[in-house]
């Protein structure tokens, strides 16, 4: 008896090890290809290293000169200034033209839906390119089509411009995201129920106040989804800049992940670019942490209600 | 049935690591691959250097070069650790200045050249001068001192290019002199022409123009010596910078640039000149190779950017190209060095001018056809002749590039006084100078 029992006890600890044996190979990849060099980085923060000659202990220095970097500080705050590009707008647009779409019968629809979904699919370098040749002052269809209609004081050097420059690339990205946050959105009210806007139109609500009472209660899960990944997509921002304006004129569009590369590769800093990845995700990690602890505890809220 | 196959199996293992066995010393007798580094991507230069292979290759049998030809913002990115690499290229093409070649030495990656300098004879052709821009003490912080590690092929000299038919239309002949070129831009202005093509959406572009009038500004070549060889005597913060600074912004408020060049980029600037837009266009000999099939190529020629006073002294930008250094502990490094004298040969320079390329090694000009190709090579004999060879002053400390680039930037938009400009500059130069230890 008691044998018996022990050998029972013994398989169902084997039975339960089963899981994490199918889970150890992609744990392997994972540790191998993410973790370990996320450990490095973060070993390699606390030297000088030019990344190939021995890198010296350097303790805290990197992490104090982070405070007084005057690129660091001028990229940080570019990043939040692209949230509102990023995060704000395209998910206010997307909200509008999910409303739009949901609740009137359009032709051909999907072929919108698609449409408006490509920008978000194409390579980032690609759509750089694309509106570098759109915003150019010299053959650039953005320009001409100002002259056009006689808006030619409006033209100017967008890129180059240093009052232009973020809020044109800028609105590359809000062309790139607001796609994603709409197919997201759509596919959120799918789940709501008809008979609540049946009811509302009974009661004789308006387009906006079903948007403002059903819609967006309804789909707040895919607004904290869509909230969280365009925040860090803003806040890790690389190709778009690198393509358009290298994170000029001046420093107007210099964004961290910019200044780590230019450590990294130009400068030969790479312990402190490492210390400049650090600090950017344990940033990401914690905004994200408070958005999806914010939008979770509403949930419940309404779930209590 | 289980054991014929597996019997099968070994006996072609066995096969196959056999002849694997013999096959690797045939191998290391007969066939040598030659792996080279370059960023000679643009087709025309990609071309010829794919065309000089192929000969090296016929005169070397068993020998196969595989090139990689990279962009220069990636070979930067990677020459560093493929170079520390045992299976780095063999050949790389390294630029030159302190966080290039000097940390490269630094850390010991590149074969010292000298030995093979004299065997090869190159020095015989290859200026001192510009040797000293390949010289660096062992610990890569002085620059003119200590071993020779790399040789250019490629010479380059930024100046004017311009349109001759219509300097012929406006009756406008090659300015002598620094005011004469303002009047030409003058005159091409009035007459509804962009004077200067020229588009700075990629930043450096904007150092060649400004180097060039301070260059102009300077007039002698003590002051740039001192400033680039970081000896600590000299300053930034000089009145000829300024006034250089000036000057800039004041052809810019004169509308002699390309309307709207913040936010075009280098690539769309001189395909616009190419295809016809404007009169001039300041950049660098290697362009050349590229305008000369262009629609208006036949029209083309170009000028160094004169002196403020005629016949007076002025440096000009320019030097060579990357150069070709060897990486330490390839195990072809005879071989290695055995390319990179065919590269820097009479053969090598003559087929690079052929297809309108400048190349450093000394070539005959007396049999060369009026026009594009013959105006740079005069153009960099002069320089050689009168020791006016100048510098690319982004590279003197590990961060000038990103300093100049963007401070000339917030210049040019008005954002800062000259003034203002000379001490942002200053102040990276300084700080280098203190961690160098010469103040």
């Amino acid at each position: 008896m008691i044998d018996s029992s022990r050998e029972m006890q013994r398989g169902n600890r084997l039975r339960a090890l089963i899981p994490y044996l199918f889970v150890l190979p992609a744990f392997l990849i994972f540790a191998l290809f993410v973790l370990l060099p996320i450990l490095d980085t973060v070993r390699l923060s606390f030297f000088d290293w030019t990344g190939f000659s021995a890198p010296n202990f350097a303790g805290l220095a990197n992490y104090i000169e982070l405070w007084t970097d005057r690129l660091f500080i001028t990229g940080l705050g570019n990043n939040l200034r692209f949230i509102l590009f990023y995060t704000v707008f395209p998910i206010g647009l997307a909200l509008v033209l999910t409303a739009v779409m949901t609740r009137r019968r359009i032709r051909g629809m999907s072929l919108f839906r698609a449409g408006y979904f490509i920008p978000y699919v194409m390579p980032m370098v690609v759509v750089g390119v694309v509106w570098r040749w759109i915003y150019n002052p010299a053959f650039g269809p953005l320009n001409q089509a100002l002259g056009a209609i006689g808006l030619d004081a409006l033209a100017r050097p967008w890129l180059g411009d240093f009052d232009a420059a973020l809020p044109a690339v800028g609105l590359i990205a809000t062309w790139v995201q607001y796609g994603f946050c709409m197919v997201l959105f759509i596919a959120g009210v799918q789940k709501i129920d008809e008979s609540l806007y049946d009811a509302a139109q009974v009661d004789g609500a308006s387009a906006m106040q079903q948007l403002r009472h059903i819609t967006i209660p309804g789909i707040r899960t895919e607004i904290s989804v869509a909230l969280v990944t365009t925040f860090i997509a803003a806040l890790r921002i690389f190709d778009l800049v690198f393509v358009t304006t290298r994170g000029g004129p001046g420093d107007q569009t210099m964004v961290t992940s910019l200044w780590l590369y230019r450590n990294a590769f130009q400068i030969n800093r790479v312990g402190y670019a490492a210390t400049i990845a650090v600090a950017q995700s344990v940033l990401i990690l914690a905004i994200s942490a408070v958005l999806l602890r914010f939008t979770r505890t509403s949930d419940q809220e309404e779930v209590a209600q | 049935m289980f054991k014929k196959q597996s019997v099968v199996l070994t006996l072609s293992l066995v096969a196959v690591i056999a002849l694997g066995m013999f096959a690797a010393p045939l191998a290391a007798q007969g066939n040598t691959t030659l792996v080279v580094w370059d960023n000679l991507v643009r087709p025309e230069e990609s071309a010829i250097m794919d065309a000089l292979i192929a000969r090296f290759e016929e005169a070397h049998p068993g020998v196969t070069v595989a090139r990689t030809a990279k962009s220069t913002d990636d070979l930067k990115a990677t020459t560093a650790l493929a170079l520390s690499s045992p299976d780095g290229p063999d050949v790389a093409m390294v630029n030159q200045g302190q966080s290039d070649m000097g940390a490269l030495v630094a850390a010991g990656l590149l074969e010292p050249l000298d030995d093979y300098a004299e065997q090869f004879g190159w020095f015989e052709h290859f200026p001192a001068g510009l040797a000293s821009l390949q010289r660096w003490t062992p610990d890569g912080m002085q620059m003119g001192e200590g071993d020779f590690y790399g040789i250019p092929i490629q010479a380059e000299l930024v100046g004017v290019y311009y349109r001759t038919d219509l300097f012929e239309q406006y009756g406008l002949s090659i300015p002598t002199t620094l005011a004469e070129f303002e009047a030409a831009m003058a005159t091409l202005a009035e007459a509804g022409e962009t004077p200067l093509v020229f588009g700075n959406l990629d930043a450096w572009p904007g150092i060649h123009l400004y180097s060039e009038i301070q260059n102009a500004e300077l007039a002698s070549r003590e002051w740039y010596d001192q400033f680039m060889f970081t000896t600590g005597e000299v300053d930034f913060d000089i009145p000829e910078n300024i006034a250089a600074a000036a000057r800039l912004q004041e052809w810019i408020a004169n509308g002699w640039l390309l309307k709207g060049f913040e936010g075009i980029g280098y690539d769309d600037a001189w395909q616009l000149f190419s295809a016809g837009t404007g009169a001039m266009l300041l950049t660098g000999s290697w362009l050349s190779g590229e305008l000369l099939p262009g629609p208006h190529g036949a029209d083309i020629g170009f000028f160094v950017l004169p002196a403020l006073e005629e016949d007076g002294f002025k440096l000009t930008v320019g030097g060579t190209g990357y150069d070709f250094s060897i990486r330490a502990g390839s195990p072809n490094v005879d071989l290695a060095a055995e390319y990179i004298n065919y590269l820097y040969s009479e053969e090598t320079a003559q087929a690079l001018l052929d297809a309108g390329f400048l190349p450093v090694y000394p070539v005959d000009t007396s049999t060369l056809e009026d026009g594009l190709v013959k105006d740079i090579v005069l153009g960099w004999n002069h320089l050689n002749s009168t020791d006016s060879v100048g510098y690319y002053m982004d590279w003197v400390t590990p961060t000038m590039y990103d300093t100049i680039t963007a401070s000339l930037q917030e210049l040019m938009a008005g954002r800062v006084t000259p003034e203002e400009f000379v001490d942002v500059v200053n102040a990276d130069y300084v700080a280098f100078l203190l961690e160098k230890g010469v103040r």
